[in-house]
């Protein structure tokens, strides 16, 4: 390996090249080897002169190509690929569905899910990641034990089942307590009187003796949320190679991101969510921009699309975000607050947008391009913008 | 509540002063308004330690993807 001596570095500082390609070209050359230093600066100028020749010109359509760029590789998704046991068999939209879930900024994602990073202690021992993951995911009445209704007493039983309550509250101090919590939850949120008449037994009924309330208490039982959080249904563990080591990584179905970030345990610093929405509430507009870029782009390399440039993304992401909130593309985002009348009817309910720009008396100054296009002039793009204008030569007497 | 700034998603904001915001008009040749907007109660602004308010311009410091770093700026609103 050839060193980087002080004549490759001045003829790489020499050029317009951006930081990280001249990293990217250091580490070219010193795998090269051997080289004169009139190869090293052949092999930088070619560089440098392929970077200048990518870069935009002025009034080049970047959202056009932009538009197709995306466009194109996304006709090669394949419209099935709803669900899919991906990442540690959950549940996972792809494809196009979650394409057009992402460019449509949608409330909530079909499939919401939590890539929930460990602190160092928690992430390296099995037993502590667990106890991270009974905090995350919801626990009801269902998994604890088995409901019964004795309707001669007018009673619901509940016979918990020892061992799912010592896994699932591993730092508890005793058996007795946890019951009592769980007791204690029945009967806040049902409003009954509770009585524990065996360790592991739970039985409570309706003040007044009535079928119909029973079977309601038992309904509403079901819902309770004893620990964990509501909306996270299921959480999974799973071991990841990092630079140093290993460390558990938990894939949560459903999500809640700004609860998970106070939880013990959690790195809150790594753990996100494919709610673009929700990181935009808990991080702000810019982290939403970066999550948004990344899950486009994850979503595209999954169906073996990553050759699509990643700044046709990061320009999406801008526009999206530029109002400091996120903005679907289409009728209720972008294109739907354009300044012109034609370009907004051109785009979807024509006659709709013509009426109401009617109705208000609006006014379509024909800046931009589908304006022109439809009242057929050229448009101020690349050459239709450049204006020449001529002077009579100074020294016109010397043509005679 | 935790500190959003320390989250690997969100770049650095800092609020810019009356002569650097001059300074970045002047540079793009652009009204205040043509700046990307970011809301007054935007979590990336909580922990800032002065507050931000309508009217400020925050340069936002992000790890590009494709240089090493992006500035961009963006108008508080609201």
């Amino acid at each position: 390996m050839a060193a980087i001596t002080e004549d490759v570095e001045a003829i790489v500082e020499d050029t317009e090249l951006p930081n990280r390609l001249k990293e990217e070209v250091y580490d070219t050359l010193e795998d090269k080897g051997d080289l004169t230093i009139e190869q090293v600066d052949d092999i930088v100028r070619a560089v440098e002169s392929q970077y200048l020749d990518t870069r935009v010109d002025p009034l080049d359509p970047v959202g056009t190509v932009s538009a197709q760029s995306i466009g194109e590789p996304g006709t090669q998704m394949t419209m099935n690929t709803f669900h899919y046991a991906g990442v540690a068999d959950l549940d996972v939209t792809q494809g196009l569905p979650r394409l057009i879930e992402l460019v449509d900024a949608r409330k909530e994602p079909d499939t919401p899910t939590m890539e929930v990073h460990l602190e160092e202690e928690y992430a390296t021992d099995r037993e502590r990641a667990h106890e991270v993951v009974w905090n995350i995911e919801s626990t009801k009445i269902l998994q604890l034990g088995d409901v019964s209704t004795n309707v001669a007493d007018m009673l619901v039983q509940i016979d918990l089942n020892e061992d799912t309550l010592e896994e699932r509250w591993p730092t508890a101090d005793s058996l007795e307590s946890v019951v009592a919590d769980i007791s204690e939850s029945i009967s806040s949120s049902l409003g009954v009187e509770v009585r524990t008449p065996a360790p592991t037994v739970v039985e409570f009924g309706p003040e007044e003796p009535s079928y119909r309330d029973l079977l309601q208490l038992v309904e509403e039982l079901r819902d309770i949320v004893f620990k964990g959080i509501e909306e996270v249904t299921r959480v999974v563990i799973r071991k990841e190679e990092t630079e140093n080591g290993e460390e558990f990584v938990l894939y949560t179905e459903g999500s809640a991101l700004g609860d998970v970030l106070d939880l013990e345990g959690v790195d809150a610093s790594r753990t996100s969510c494919n709610n673009i929405h929700e990181v935009y509430r808990q991080l702000g507009v810019e982290a939403a921009r970066e999550s948004f870029i990344n899950e486009t782009m994850d979503t595209l390399a999954d169906q073996g699309l990553d050759d699509v440039n990643i700044r046709h993304l990061m320009l999406v992401g801008d526009i999206m975000t530029n109002r400091g909130t996120i903005e679907s593309i289409g009728r209720h985002g972008i294109s739907g607050n354009k300044e012109s009348v034609l370009a907004r009817a051109a785009f979807e309910v024509t006659v709709n947008h013509l009426l109401d720009a009617a109705i208000h008396g609006e006014v379509d100054d024909l800046n931009g391009v589908t304006e022109n296009v439809i009242v057929g002039k050229p448009i101020k793009l690349g050459t239709g913008d450049v204006d020449l204008r001529m002077t009579a030569r100074d020294g016109a007497e010397e043509a005679d | 509540m935790v500190d959003v700034s320390q989250h690997e998603l969100v770049p650095d904001h800092t609020i810019l002063d009356g002569d650097e915001i001059e300074g970045v008009l002047e540079e793009y040749n652009i009204k205040k308004t043509d700046l990307p907007k970011i809301k007054r109660t935007d979590p990336a602004l909580r922990d800032l330690e002065a507050d931000a308010e309508a009217g400020d311009v925050v340069r936002v410091t992000r790890d590009s993807r494709t240089t090493d770093r992006a500035v961009v700026y963006r108008l508080v609103v609201e």
